[in-house]
């Protein structure tokens, strides 16, 4: 038996994540999403291919046996309306609680930039969304889902986020069919972060590992730096007196900040008042509060005294405020000062040299092309990075902003760029496969080279295949069987007896001094194994073997000889007493 | 533990096959019969059984047997070799059993190796990275006992610690020797599985973690100065963690790493440093500050930030007052920068308008702290200079000081909180004659200071040598005041006479041997002066009219003791005490012959025989005869002639020159303790009355030489009985004797219970001058005791009595 692994996309490539495996008979398909970065046909999967696999159906309905989404992200769930309503797959799809709660917001929203913003003709409709989420099978973490009569199912926690989005919900998922198993990672993440957790899963005994490998080379520096960073950039800004303006998205990111800055402001403390714009909070901590789960140990721990997205030292901010003296700090939507509320704040606060604002950004410049190119083809919208002020601020550091053609803004103030780590880095994807100890590995959702290195040092480091096929490639991954075999009655008890003795010599050879020799009892019974067609494999003893073939037992026994010379011997012996 | 395979009988239980149902229990316990090794096999073999719960305990019970083991042996081997196949077991509670069994397999190598002194560094460090590689385990038990066990790891190398706090792997090829040797390992056990352990630990999403792993990079500091400079920055990191377990376990471990000196702050840390100073939490602000006082700082201008931190902290939180000793100690760890506080601060005060500057401001109270602590610094290579006027600022504020200082910084101080501590010269400040008051207190300083520090080369002992120097200062402020005798009032002297004395104890409280013999002299000397002065005064205003003992009578039988004490109970003075303490002796006697007028054949026997003695002492010319005892001689010598000397006893205080000495010598204080073992007024001894009862006492005797007359004195209502002690059933040397012996009392009252108050006293040889005591067949001469009085409780066993 084999497992065959279709990868319809994300095969030396981020974005349209899906991969199709086949294990036993049985298909699954992993991830069913779309490409940011192409706007024709090479969207979405080549989902013909999968019917071509599978000559004996017609339909994607009996060609899979199921579809498991990992999380909520464009580049992992976009194509799967299409997939359902327009190609028709009626089967089941397995998601997290949470997926399948943000999934159809993420949806809408982008179908509605596309329509609607560029004008694009309709892949799908806000109705097909709604249907095909109606087929989604909500699944709980360590849940074990027996699909069908041979295929099990479970998700465990993935701790994945991006820097815009956090994500909830993300999930590595575990299937097995027989003997063979298997782990889609999806995207995740290896460290913990202040309300999500660090991913979290046992040690299976796996055939196979499909992980991601967005930053294949790449090794991220502590969190802790990152965060120290910020709030000494922040204490200093409001201990002079100047305001901090810190544009986030709605989830995710202002949370995390938001818990980081009330800690430090209660251990320092800090009077300075902390705003949420309004809007901001209400919609974020619903989630948050309804998906508590799904957070790290710390938000679980504190929520049953009290609620951790309740800040103490944050309150509202009211339009009023903002040309109000003294120093603040203001969390403001959206996140990279496109426009509304952070822009109006950016406008009358930037032209200060007191005031600070914070952006999400790379840590090093180093990486700003690759994330650019790469958030061109990853999950979240186009219209969050280019051209906003957010991206201008973040590519050097302009004096002037034309914000239209007559409004422009003198910008003096700082600007502090807080680095994301959207993907467990290559030390995280090391750590994985090293914990999971799986046969092989395939690599998918990163850039080739990277892969080619990371391919390397797996294969290298820990002794296991590695492949990073590219699209509509198939790999097919050996599995180790399982046999039963029933054994004679004879059989066993010759090897107990065996043992004892064993056992019983070693007790009185070994002096209370060695006992090297314990670790080396290696047990080893012998038998011959009797595989018989339409019958069970047996082992048997050899006596019993010679009984079920009728024959004697022939022996064959060797005889040592050594060449000797016996004149020689004597002719030396006789020199010798006529020499004395 | 107890399990179903008895141990004596190892045969059977090996034929099952292990890890079947009824085993779980693996016996680790009974160990008298064939020793561990058959314990070993049996779990060994249990390990390698098929159910994990088996698997589990069998790895607890070799745990169980290697912490009873010794560390000779191969049972530990055979345990290590046992725990590392199952490491990556996929039970959780089995690797967890595997890597707690591996760190005390661990310890037991690393003691092997500290008894055979055969390091096998390799082995450690493999150690280290099969720990390591389960430091990202998925189960958090798992992760915290794998930092625990890492703690407890002996020598490990240089090359892997670096490794295990980068994330990067470092390349083999650029590495020590010892990164090479990590060749050897097996295959699943390169160098990078230790990468970034520490990294990821302090991240890790359960604090338990975190504080492990915190423990743990403060643990391994010790092995490597460059590991201990990376550990740094992620300890520093650790100060933002949101639980405030971790930060105080962080803080914790900063402030082992600065007592055992692995602790070099950079400047960047210092952000960090100064944000714990004003953390909301008092334990952190506390625990921060503790870590800057042992810290050493590079840096004059970290040396100013962390002073800026703590005055800030001061501001915020006037009432910690440890913020003080904190500020001292950092100017003492930083003499050279603290000189540049002073001398800053020095023309911060001579700008100040009016020549005022207000000491109530935390600010310059703690810049004068930090510029008087640089005196005392170890920068000796350097000349601080402080300039004098920071001392002059420096004395008001001290007083209301020092108590915030802890007793070892009084005594770094005392050469600057005594004269602050006194009355005259507060007044001096106060009258307006700061010039001469500074002057004095700075140039003694200097010249104080000087000594010390040639002293301090010679005896390389400071404290020592510091409280030497703050008593000669203290003497020198006496002498001062019984100058002062005739000006001032008794009130004032005495005041500043028992304030010298309470700080003396003070001193005394930490000090033994000749200094602590040098301080309780000091104490008598102290309070004899204390005693003439009040003596004079009380002549002065003499009523001749009073019956009965007055307190005139009792100050005079003070002066005696304390004298006597001086004379008898020290040994090891110098020539120049012994005549000053003769001079104290003979100024007593005269008092006495004062007193009554009249003189015995007795008293002009003593005088006679201290004269002589002063004269004896004096004539090589090595002393001075002092104007005093020359008087005394020649007025003694004018009318002895009668038999009666007149004493104008007012003449002789005008000439006694108080003139305490310079140089002590090495003195030793005898001393004596006396126990009986056992008794209490719980537990009396039993008697019969009017019978002789016999007490066994437990004696100790310090510093008592072989002529020294040695007597104890039993004391029961009216009556007192002397023994006499026979120093020759003493066992020990002339420091210290003891025995322990049965000594009869013989006048048991006719009472159910009594308290017999038993001490030790020395006879003073004052010649052949007897005194009265001679018919109760005691001690011939006046006698000094030796310890406080003993309480032995008896009680009759007379029934009789009893109803």
């Amino acid at each position: 038996m084999a497992i065959e692994c279709l990868v319809l996309g994300a095969g030396q490539e981020v974005g349209k994540s899906c991969v199709v495996v086949t294990i036993g008979g049985k298909r699954i398909m992993f991830d069913c999403g779309m490409h940011m970065g192409y706007h024709d046909c090479n969207r979405y999967p080549d989902f013909a291919r999968i019917l071509a696999a599978a000559p004996e159906t017609t339909d994607f309905t009996s060609a899979i046996s199921c579809v498991i989404i990992t999380h909520f992200h464009l580049d992992h769930i976009g194509a799967l309306p299409y997939f359902t309503e327009v190609c028709g797959y009626h089967g089941p799809i397995y998601m997290t609680y949470p997926t399948k709660a943000l999934a159809p917001l993420m949806l809408e929203d982008y179908r509605k930039v596309m329509v609607d913003q560029r004008g694009e003709e309709e892949q799908y409709s806000y109705e097909d969304i709604l249907r095909c989420m109606k087929k989604v099978i909500p699944v709980d973490l360590k849940q074990t889902i027996q699909v069908n009569r041979d295929l099990v199912i479970r998700a465990y926690y993935a701790g994945h986020y991006l820097s815009k989005l956090k994500v909830l919900g993300a999930a590595m998922v575990y299937a097995k069919v027989g003997d063979a198993a298997m782990v889609y990672t999806g995207d995740y993440n290896m460290t913990p972060d202040r309300h999500l957790g660090a991913a979290q899963i046992e040690r299976l005994k796996l055939d196979l590992l499909i992980t991601e490998s967005t930053y294949a080379k790449t090794i991220r520096d502590s969190k802790h730096a990152r965060e120290r960073e910020f709030l000494k950039a922040v204490h200093k800004c409001v201990s002079e007196g100047g305001k901090v303006l810190i544009p986030t998205f709605a989830l995710g990111r202002a949370q995390e900040l938001c818990i980081l800055l009330d800690d430090y402001w209660e251990r320092m403390n800090l009077k300075i008042p902390i705003y949420f714009s309004a809007g901001l909070t209400i919609q974020a901590n619903m989630y948050y509060k309804m998906l508590i789960g799904w957070t790290s140990q710390k938000i679980k721990d504190s929520y049953t005294v009290q609620n951790p997205f309740d800040f103490k030292h944050v309150c509202h901010f009211e339009r009023s405020f903002i040309n109000d003296p003294g120093p603040c700090v203001l969390f403001a939507t959206p996140g990279m000062i496109s426009g509304g509320f952070s822009l109006e704040v950016f406008k009358r606060w930037a032209t200060s040299d007191k005031n600070l604002v914070t952006l999400p950004g790379p840590g090093k410049p180093v990486q700003r092309a690759r994330l650019q190119r790469a958030s061109k083809s990853a999950g979240f919208p186009l219209y969050c990075v280019a051209g906003t002020i957010g991206h201008k601020l973040m590519s050097g550091k302009p004096t002037r902003i034309d914000i239209d053609k007559d409004t422009h803004v003198d910008v003096r103030c700082q600007i502090h760029q807080l680095s994301f780590s959207p993907h467990t880095d290559s030390k995280g994807i090391m750590d994985l496969t090293e914990f999971l100890s799986p046969n092989h590995v395939i690599l998918v959702h990163g850039e080739k080279p990277q892969m080619a290195f990371l391919k390397d040092r797996i294969e290298s480091e820990l002794g296991m295949s590695c492949y990073y096929p590219a699209n509509n490639e198939t790999v097919s991954i050996p599995t180790t069987q399982n046999m039963k075999i029933s054994a004679t009655e004879k059989f066993i008890t010759n090897c107990a007896a065996l043992q004892a003795r064993d056992s019983l010599q070693k007790s009185d050879l070994i002096s209370s001094i060695h006992l090297s020799g314990v670790n080396e009892d290696e047990r080893l019974a012998e038998g011959i194994l009797l595989m018989e067609k339409s019958k069970a494999p047996k082992i048997l003893c050899e006596d019993e073997f010679l009984k079920l073939l009728g024959t004697d037992r022939h022996s064959v026994q060797f005889e040592p000889l050594l060449p000797s010379r016996i004149e020689e011997a004597e002719a030396a012996i006789v020199d010798d007493l006529t020499s004395e | 533990m107890d399990g179903s395979l008895a141990s004596s009988d190892p045969g059977p239980s090996f034929a099952k096959p292990p890890g079947s149902s009824g085993d779980s229990g693996p016996c680790a316990s009974r160990s008298s019969g064939p020793g561990p090794e058959v314990e070993v096999r049996a779990l060994v073999s249990m390990a390698g059984g098929l159910y994990p719960l088996a698997r589990a305990e069998a790895l607890r019970g070799l745990a169980a047997v290697v912490e009873k083991v010794g560390t000779s042996g191969g049972a530990v081997e055979c345990c290590y070799g046992c725990a590392v196949e199952l490491l990556r077991d996929e039970d959780q509670s089995i690797r967890l059993a595997a890597v707690r069994l591996i760190g005390l397999c661990a310890e037991k190598f690393a003691g092997r190796e500290e008894v055979s002194g055969i390091g096998n560094g390799d082995q450690m460090d493999l150690i280290f990275l099969q720990l390591s590689s389960t430091a990202r385990d998925m189960c958090m038990q798992v992760r915290i006992e794998a930092f625990n066990g890492l703690a407890k790891m002996q020598r490990v190398s240089e090359g892997v610690l670096l490794q295990s706090l980068s994330k990067k792997v470092i390349r083999t090829d650029t590495g020590s020797g010892s990164i090479c040797k990590a060749n050897k390992l097996p295959p699943k056990l390169i160098f990078p599985c230790a990468a970034g352990i520490f990294a990821h630990g302090i991240e890790d999403e359960f604090y338990q973690v975190r504080i492990a792993a915190c423990k743990t990079l403060g643990a391994l500091a010790k092995f490597s100065g460059q590991y201990a400079q990376k550990a740094l920055d992620l300890l520093m990191d650790m100060m933002n963690d949101d639980t405030e377990a971790v930060r105080l376990q962080t803080l914790q471990t900063l402030f082992n790493m600065a007592t055992y000196g692995y602790l070099s702050v950079q400047e960047k840390h210092m952000h960090m440093f100064l944000a714990t100073l004003i953390d909301a939490n008092a334990i952190v602000r506390n625990a921060a500050r503790k870590i800057l006082g042992l810290v050493n700082l590079p840096k004059l201008q970290m040396f100013r930030s962390a002073l800026d931190g703590l005055i800030t902290s001061l501001e915020k939180n006037p009432e910690e007052q440890d913020i003080y000793s904190i500020l001292f100690s950092i100017g003492k760890n930083h003499g050279s920068f603290s000189a540049n506080v002073a001398k800053h601060l020095a023309k911060e005060i001579s700008t100040a308008p009016n020549g005022e500057l207000i000491l109530d401001k935390h600010r310059i109270q703690a810049l004068l702290i930090v510029s008087i602590s640089a005196p005392v610094s170890a920068d000796k290579h350097k000349k601080l200079d402080i300039p004098s006027v920071i001392f002059s600022h420096a004395i008001p504020l001290l007083g209301r000081i020092s108590s915030a200082l802890g007793e070892d910084i009084i005594k770094d101080l005392s050469y600057l909180c005594h004269p602050s501590g006194m009355p005259f010269a507060e007044k001096g400040l106060m009258s307006g004659e700061g010039g001469r008051s500074e002057f004095w207190s700075v140039e003694t300083m200097r010249g104080t200071h000087a000594l010390i520090e040639k002293t301090r080369k010679e005896t390389n002992c400071s404290d020592e040598v510091l409280i030497m120097g703050s008593m000669r200062l203290m003497l020198e402020t006496v002498e001062e005041t019984w100058a002062m005798r005739e000006s001032c009032g008794i009130e004032e002297i005495r005041t500043i006479l028992r304030t010298c004395k309470e700080e003396v104890k003070v001193f005394a409280i930490k000090s033994s041997g000749s200094t602590g013999a040098f301080l309780s002299f000091l104490c008598d000397y102290l309070d004899a002066i204390r005693c003439i002065v009040e003596i004079r005064q009380l002549i002065q205003l003499e009523n001749s009219y009073a019956i009965g003992p007055t307190s005139l009578d009792i100050l005079l039988e003070k002066l005696d003791t304390y004298v006597r004490r001086m004379k008898c109970c020290y040994t090891g003075l110098n020539r120049e005490l012994e005549v000053q303490v003769l001079e104290l002796v003979l100024l007593a006697n005269l008092f006495r012959l004062s007193k009554f007028g009249v003189c015995s054949k007795l008293m002009l026997d003593k005088l006679h025989w201290i004269i002589n003695q002063l004269d004896g002492l004096c004539a090589d010319g090595s002393c001075e005869f002092s104007d005093f005892s020359n008087t005394v001689k020649q007025t003694f010598d004018a009318n002895v002639i009668d038999g009666t000397l007149v004493v104008d006893i007012c003449n002789f205080l005008k000439i006694f020159r108080l003139k305490p000495a310079k140089d002590f010598g090495m003195l030793n204080a005898a001393s004596a303790v006396l126990q009986v073992l056992g008794n209490n007024s719980e537990n009396p001894l039993p008697y019969i009355c009017g019978l002789p009862v016999g007490v066994s006492f437990d004696i100790s005797l310090s510093n008592i030489s072989g002529h020294d007359r040695i007597w104890i004195r039993m004391n029961s209502g009216q009556s007192i009985q002397h023994a006499f002690l026979e120093l020759s059933c003493f066992e020990g040397n002339d420091e210290v004797k003891s025995c322990s012996t049965v000594i009869p009392f013989y006048a048991t009252p006719l009472a159910c219970s009594f308290v017999l108050r038993v001490c030790l006293v020395i006879e003073c040889p004052s010649g052949s001058i007897c005194t009265h005591y001679e018919e109760h067949g005691g001690p011939r001469d006046s006698v000094v005791q030796l310890c406080d009085e003993l309480n032995v409780y008896l009680v009759s066993t007379d029934t009789e009595c009893k109803n």
